[in-house]
Order: structure tokens, then sequence, then C-alpha cells
């Protein structure tokens, strides 16, 4: 599936360059499908007007640097936050840093960016100070379902001018969310499933509850996310109620930052759990479920084989 | 002169002085005695302001006191504490400056006239030499005797002294008290102190007040005061008064 | 302060750092990205530190003195709870991004903090007087409370905990000349009154009984103190969020240093606090360029071995 996606970014990339009618320029090389200039909305409701496609794009946002490279704008980038390491070439960009929520703005005024990408993680404060010093911000929010990071791919390629390689993408994702599709309809089951985001207190551990992406993606995978039915989005459930669903797999989702199976079956109380008693704890790349750009994709996919490998062979 | 009357002071709902009135003369030392608990120090501070008084009257030179503003009160009457709890690194000229509170003005700067009344209060107290020094360094008699010069640059016709002699050696409670008497005549002061030792009390009051359970029991010069039947009786221990010498001493039979 | 103008993550030579400052080569294009990085940035980054530093550190005087307790500090009655409470309100409620919105949550950690302080104010009232001891109590109290019913509220937000916690730990992320019109009205006017108070300060020092017979009006004049002082210091919290030891330690090195005479004490204090807490916002930009580290670590790190230290060395006793 990875595959898939670097090829065709690849080929997105070299027919940029490739193709005869495009300059090549210290940035990457621009094709404009959509007649500027144009007004777009942010995620803060602004009017945002494009006369030209940003050169000098700063993200402060991971998710938006993976899609900026994703739609073949990386080489417009000028900066990204000190978080945004995917792809590696992201991190030879210069680094703005991030303390708390506010960002080292002598570093960002004097990479004199045309546009700042910002995700939800950014204060509304932070664009007002940015637009003070004269600087243009798009303000995205985060996408609750696939069709919402669709979009987001689609309005970076038009701020960037890469409107075309973000449709063949969209196009391609979604795609392969179809073939999903036509797999998982065919399942006879819905296993229920616990994703753990953190566990530092083994009796009250974090989920991601309803209304996420994470719950979404859990059930276009073909299963059953039991922290759906908690109201707040990042709620702790207890080891009490965690008994009692009894899913029948657990995703470690902390598994970036140390936890293992191994772990999970020392905790007390734990061992009473089926899917630890047979083996069904798995540990998972939270990147793929929490940047939520076409990597997504790649976690949703990871989700449906672990669910369900029967269709995946 | 200072006439207090028909005065009644109710602390949580108990009565502690009732009905008491008498009246102060100026130039001269009233010496509040009584045990513990007899009401000495609600007095003095029913006096001060501190209570307000809501049954009877103050009247200084017929002037009512109870309604004063605290700054009008301030301007006549001066109150000397117990030199217990005092902020250590205080300068002693800078506390005795305090003195001069109520006369400041909005920006609260001092005049020269401030800081000659300053000066002289020191050198009437004789802690001229001590002005630089620091509050905590001095001793419990040079603290008291600050303390003094502090309530004299009040400049008011009312001193009040609650038991200025506790923590001081003889030698110092009678310099003290020498120097109380001294001010008094020469300023024409109206002096109030409350007194604990019955024998300095003797020595240095014009005019005595022997309070119990919050009344008057006597009031009078020494003489009429000490008397072998009524100090035993309130005291609860047998005392004799002693009236060969011109001043009565008083001593446990 | 041409210190703190002159340091920064981008590296601006002096010489260029004067030229913008007094206005030559202004039409000079390069010099634009430098401009706007000194008067947009620097510029007003080094006001607001002045402000909050002078703010926290008079405060912390005129607190020590009111309470005649060494570890008074601003935050002693609930301002910094207050503010915390405000923000977190103002966050979870999710205010529109109006341009008025932008001021939110400053303005909800100022009114947070006002609102904290009365509150404790009104509940130590007894009769016409505020007992100290009562104070710190309710202080101690209310604060409590503030800071449980701040947790709740993050464990029940949604997408909002990560912009609350970013508040609670960093501050305000409004930068540039915005945060410093925003509070440069509330702390001078408080600092201004609470330059003032040193008299009465001095006078409250020998307790409230001396003190009304000395002739002050002790409840009027304590207000004053405690209103004055939590205006400066809510409006700092609001903008500059949480800085914690400059309104504590300050005071203390002045006191040890020249005496406690808040005549002298208090702009002392002042003048000292907006040093202090500017030299640790240069440290904060320096030390791990391109990452600041947040200003109230610094200010942690280095005020409270310095103020061991003095501590040892004075051995006359300075309270």
């Amino acid at each position: 599936m990875k595959k898939i996606f670097w090829k065709s970014l690849i080929v997105v990339l070299t027919a940029a360059l490739v193709l005869p009618g495009c300059q090549p320029k210290p940035a990457k090389s621009i094709q404009q499908a959509e007649p500027l200039p144009i007004n777009l909305t942010d995620g803060l409701e602004r009017s945002i007007t494009i006369t030209n496609p940003a050169q000098r794009i700063i993200s402060i946002s991971p998710p938006l640097t993976e899609m900026l490279f994703a739609v073949g704008a990386g080489g417009q980038m000028v900066g990204r936050d000190s978080y945004s390491d995917y792809p590696a070439e992201a991190k030879k960009i210069t680094d703005v840093g991030w303390t708390y929520g506010k960002y080292n703005l002598e570093t960002v005024v004097n990479l004199k960016p045309d546009l700042v990408l910002a995700g939800e993680i950014t204060t509304p404060e932070l664009v007002a100070s940015l637009e003070n010093l004269g600087i243009k911000v798009f303000y995205l929010n985060n996408p609750t379902n696939l069709d919402e990071m669709y979009a987001m791919l689609k309005t970076v390629g038009v701020l960037s001018g890469h409107n075309t390689e973000a449709d063949t993408l969209v196009k391609t994702l979604q795609q392969r969310a179809s073939a999903l599709q036509e797999k998982i309809a065919k399942v006879t089951s819905r296993p229920t499933v616990f994703y753990e985001l953190d566990a530092t207190d083994p009796s009250k551990p974090y989920t991601p509850g309803s209304a996420t992406l994470y719950t979404n993606l859990i059930s276009l995978a073909g299963g059953e996310n039991i922290g759906a039915k908690l109201t707040t989005a990042w709620p702790q459930i207890s080891l009490e109620q965690l008994l009692v669903d009894d899913p029948t797999y657990i995703f470690l989702g902390d598994a970036n930052y140390g936890t293992t199976p191994e772990i999970v079956t020392h905790r007390a109380g734990w061992q009473s759990l089926t899917a630890v008693k047979e083996g069904r704890v798995l540990p998972f790349d939270d990147n793929l479920l929490v940047r939520y750009g076409p990597r997504l994709l790649d976690g949703l996919e990871a989700l449906a084989k672990a669910l369900h490998p029967e269709f995946f062979k | 002169m200072l006439e207090i009357k028909d005065l009644s002071v109710d602390l949580n709902a108990e009565p502690v002085l009732r009905n008491i009135s008498f009246t102060a003369k100026t130039g001269k030392i009233l010496g509040i005695i009584g045990p513990n608990g007899a009401g000495k120090t609600t007095l003095l501070r029913a006096i001060s302001g501190l209570i307000p008084i809501r049954i009877g009257n103050l009247e200084l030179d017929s002037e009512n006191l109870v309604d004063k503003s605290i700054i009008e009160r301030a301007k006549l009457i001066a109150s000397v504490p117990q030199s217990s709890s005092l902020p250590m690194a205080f300068n002693v000229w800078d506390m005795v400056m305090l003195g001069r509170t109520p006369y400041l003005n909005w920006l609260e700067q001092t005049s020269s006239q401030d800081d000659e009344i300053i000066q002289f209060s020191l050198q009437q107290t004789q802690s001229l030499d001590l002005a630089m020094r620091k509050v905590g360094e001095l001793s419990a008699g040079e603290q008291q005797r600050v303390l003094l010069a502090r309530a004299l640059a009040q400049s008011t016709p009312v001193l009040l002294m609650d038991e200025p002699t506790t923590h001081l050696d003889l030698r110092y409670q009678i310099e003290l008290l020498d120097l109380v008497q001294q001010l008094t005549r020469q300023k024409n002061l109206i002096t109030i102190i409350v007194l604990h030792d019955l024998n300095l009390a003797s020595r240095y009051a014009d005019e005595m007040m022997l309070l119990e359970h919050g009344q008057i029991v006597a009031f009078g010069n020494p003489q009429k005061v000490l008397r072998d039947a009524v100090l035993s009786r309130v005291y609860q221990i047998p005392i004799h008064v002693d009236k060969k010498t011109r001043i009565p001493h008083v001593f446990p039979k | 302060m041409l210190l703190s103008i002159a340091i920064g993550s981008v590296v601006i030579p002096l010489k260029t750092v004067l030229q913008v400052l007094f206005n030559s080569r202004v039409g000079d294009a390069g010099f634009s990205t430098f401009t706007t990085i000194i008067w947009e940035l620097r510029i007003p980054r080094t006001i607001l530190m002045i402000l909050a530093g002078a703010a926290l550190a008079g405060s912390g005087s005129a607190y020590q003195g009111l309470f005649r307790n060494p570890l008074a500090d601003p935050y002693l009655i609930g301002a910094a709870s207050g503010a915390g409470l405000g923000a977190v309100i103002a966050i979870t409620i999710h205010w529109p991004g109006s341009v008025f919105g932008f001021f939110v949550v400053p303005l909800a950690a100022f009114i947070g903090a006002v609102l904290t302080v009365l509150l404790v104010f009104g509940v130590s009232r007894a009769g016409k007087t505020t007992p100290v001891t009562t104070l710190i109590l309710a202080g101690v109290a209310v604060s409590s409370f503030a800071t449980a019913l701040t947790s709740f509220l993050l464990i029940n937000s949604s997408g909002e905990l990560r912009r609350a916690l970013v508040w609670l730990m960093g501050g305000s992320t409004l930068s540039g000349w915005m945060p410093v019109l925003g509070a440069a009205p509330y702390i001078l006017i408080g600092l201004v009154t609470l330059l003032s108070m040193g008299h009465a300060l001095n006078v409250l020092q020998f307790g409230d009984e001396q003190a009304r017979q000395l002739g002050l009006r002790v409840p009027l004049f304590r207000t004053l103190i405690i209103l004055a002082a939590t205006l400066a210091t809510a409006a700092a919290v609001a903008f500059t969020g949480i800085i914690g030891f400059v309104g504590l330690i300050v005071p203390h090195v002045m006191r040890n240093l020249w005496g406690g005479d808040y005549r002298r004490l208090l702009p002392l204090s002042i003048i000292g606090g907006a040093t202090f807490l500017l030299a640790a916002d240069i440290l904060s930009r320096i030390l791990l360029a391109p990452q600041e580290l947040p200003v109230g670590i610094i200010t942690a790190l280095a005020g409270a071995p310095f103020f061991l230290l003095l501590l040892r060395k004075s051995k006359q006793q300075y309270w």
C-alpha cells in the first residue's frame, strides 16, 4: 500500500519537473488548474484571498507538513515546527520551534514566509499575532472523517499551487478506501476494539471517545471502538468498564512510547481480559492515525488487516 | 481634662466594662490597677478608639470624642504599646516618624517641622543617639523609650500606656516612669497608665483607679485607693499598706 | 534593555539594531524583516517583560508588607488560580474567532483573577475588618477550589484540552504589541497606586492596632493595596502566564540590601523585578535557540539558589 503511495508521489514530482512548460525555480514548479485569485474560508471562518500559490510556506502542524509533501509542495517549505518529522526531508527544513504553543516568531519573520499553515493546535491568539506581523495565516481544523481530510488535501493543493497533484492523490486515496469498503462489507462480525492512548495509570487508561477520527476509522475498518460510548473526546475509561466490555482486540497506540504487549500482561487486573489471554494485544503506530494526512489510509488499512486478517491474504 | 461617663463595653456579648465614670486631669498621671481580667486593657482600648463606644460618653475638654474620625482621634490620643512584636529591621528614626502619620499630607511627605518634632521627641526620651539604629538591635528598655518617643511625636494631649514596664529591669522601669512623670508635668499631658505593679503605681500615680470585674471599685489619690481591706478582697491575698512612709507601700501580710 | 532588543534567535548585528531604532535606512527593503523583528517583536516583548516583572515584584513586596509574612507573594490570595480558571473557562466555552475573540482568553484570565481575589476578600470580612490570617486561609481555600474546578474542566473538555494546557504551562500566545497594550494600563495604574502606599505599609508593619492608633484608616488602605496589587498581578498573569519567584524573591533581595522601609522598598522592588524578569527572558531566548524555554523555568532555576545563597550570607536579621 505504501509503495503505491510513494510511486504516485514520485510520478507526480517527476511529472512536475519534466513536463514542458514548467519553470524550474529554487522552489519546485507550480501547475495551476484553477484560475486565481480565489477566496477561501479557513478554519477560523476568515476569508483568505489567494492571488498566487505560496512559495515560502511555513507549516506549524505535523500533519499539514505531511500533506504539503504529499501534494508535492515540500520544496516550497521554508519552515516547520519542531514536531514535523515526516517525511524525512521535512527534518531538513528550518525549525521554528515549539514551546507550549509559542513558536519562535523571530525565526518565522526572518524566513519571510508568504503563508503559514496552522492546525487546531495553534491558538487563535497566535494567528492574530502572526497577522499583526503582516504574515498570512491559513488555519485548518482537524478532520473528523476521511472526507474532511480529502478536502484539506485539496485546500493545501490550492494554496501551494498543486491542485492537480492534490486531486490525483485524493482520487488514489479514495480508491483505496473504496476497495477497503468492499472487503469490509463482507465481514460477518465486527470485533470490539480498545485503542489505548495512554496507560500511565493502568486503572484509568486514555482512549479516543465519540466523534473522533479514531472511532470513525475503526468503524470503517470493520470494528467497534468501545470508547465511542463515552461522551468526551479523550476520556479515561475505568478498568472495570474495560473488563465488562472485554474487547476482542487491544491496540497499543502508545507503542511509540515504549508500551509493549509484554508490559500489558503484567498489569494488575488486565490478565482477565480475553484479548490479553488470547494474545490479541497489538502494538500500533499511532502516527498513522493521529497525523491526519494521507497516511490515514495506511492506518486504516493496518487496522483492517489486524481486525480481519482473513480478507487480506 | 478627659471625662468618661457611664461607659459600658461588651465583648463577644459579654459585659466587660460597666458604668465607668471618671475624670483624668491635665498634667497628672492616672494609674489603673486591678487583677487580670478586670478590664484595664479594654478601658484603654475603648479610649483610644480600638473598641467602638456605644454606651457612654468620652469628652476631652468638653469635646465629644466618640464621633471623631480616626485621624482626628490620633491627633488627640497616643498609645504606647508594649514593646513586643515590633518589625526588627525598622529604623528608629523612621519608626518615630510614624507618629506624625495623622499630620502628613496626601502625598505622605514629612516637612521640616515634622523632622524637628521627631528630633525633639527623641531628645526628650534621651534616645537621639539611637536614631539610626535598627529597632531589633535595641534592648527592651530602649525599645520602650523609642515607642514613647513615637507617641510624643504624635503631639497629643492624651497619653495612654498599657503596662509599659513589663519587660524591663527595675532600673529601667524607674527610668521610664520618671521620664513619663517629668513629661506629663512639662507638657501638661493627660497620662493614663495601666500598671501591674502596685508599688510602682503608688510611687508615680497622682490618682489611681482600682478596677474589678469591669467596675470601678475605688478612685482617687493613692492613699485613698490603697487600703488593706479593699485590696485584699480584690487581689484575693492578704495585703497590708504601710502608712508610715509618705508613700504607701504594699506587701503581703 | 538595549540588550534585550539586540538579542534574539535571529542574529542582527548591533549596528543594524541601532539603525533600525533610530529609523535610518528605513527605505531599505532588506531591512524590513529586521525592522519587523525589532519593532513588532522584540521591543514590545521587552516592554511586556519589564511591565510584568515590575508588576509581580511590586505586588509581591506590597503583599509581604500587608500580610507581614515573608512568604506572601502575588498569588497568595488566589490571583494565579483564578486567572487559570478564567482562561480555561474561556477556552472551553469556545469563543468565536472574531477580533475581540483574540483578547477573550487574557480578558477572562484577568477577570478570573480579580473575581477570585474579591471573593477571598469578601469571605474574610469580619465586620469592618479583614484580619490577615483569615485572608490567607481564605486564599488557600479558594485557590484550591479554583484549581480543582480547572482540572475538572480540563478533564471534561475535548479538543480544547491542548489549548488549555498550553495556556496553563506557558501563558498567553499573543505576541507583538497587543499584550503590551492590554496589560500596560492596569499595571501602570496598579503600580502608581502602590507607590503611594509606601508610608501606609510602613505603618501597617506595626500591626492593625498600632496602625489605627497612629491614625491610619486601616481598612481603606488595606483594600486599596490589595486592589492595586491584584490589578497589576492579574494583568501580568493574563498576558505572560503564571511566572513564579519574581514576586517572592525580588522584594526579599531588595529588603536584604536596602532595608525594610516601604517608601524605598516598593520602587526598588519594581525596578528589580523588571530587571530580573527581563534578564530571565533574555536567557530563555538564547539558551536553547531556536527553542525558547518558558520564562517561569528560568526564574525558578535562577532565583531559588540565589535566594538561598543570600540567606546564608546575611547574618543579620533582615525582616
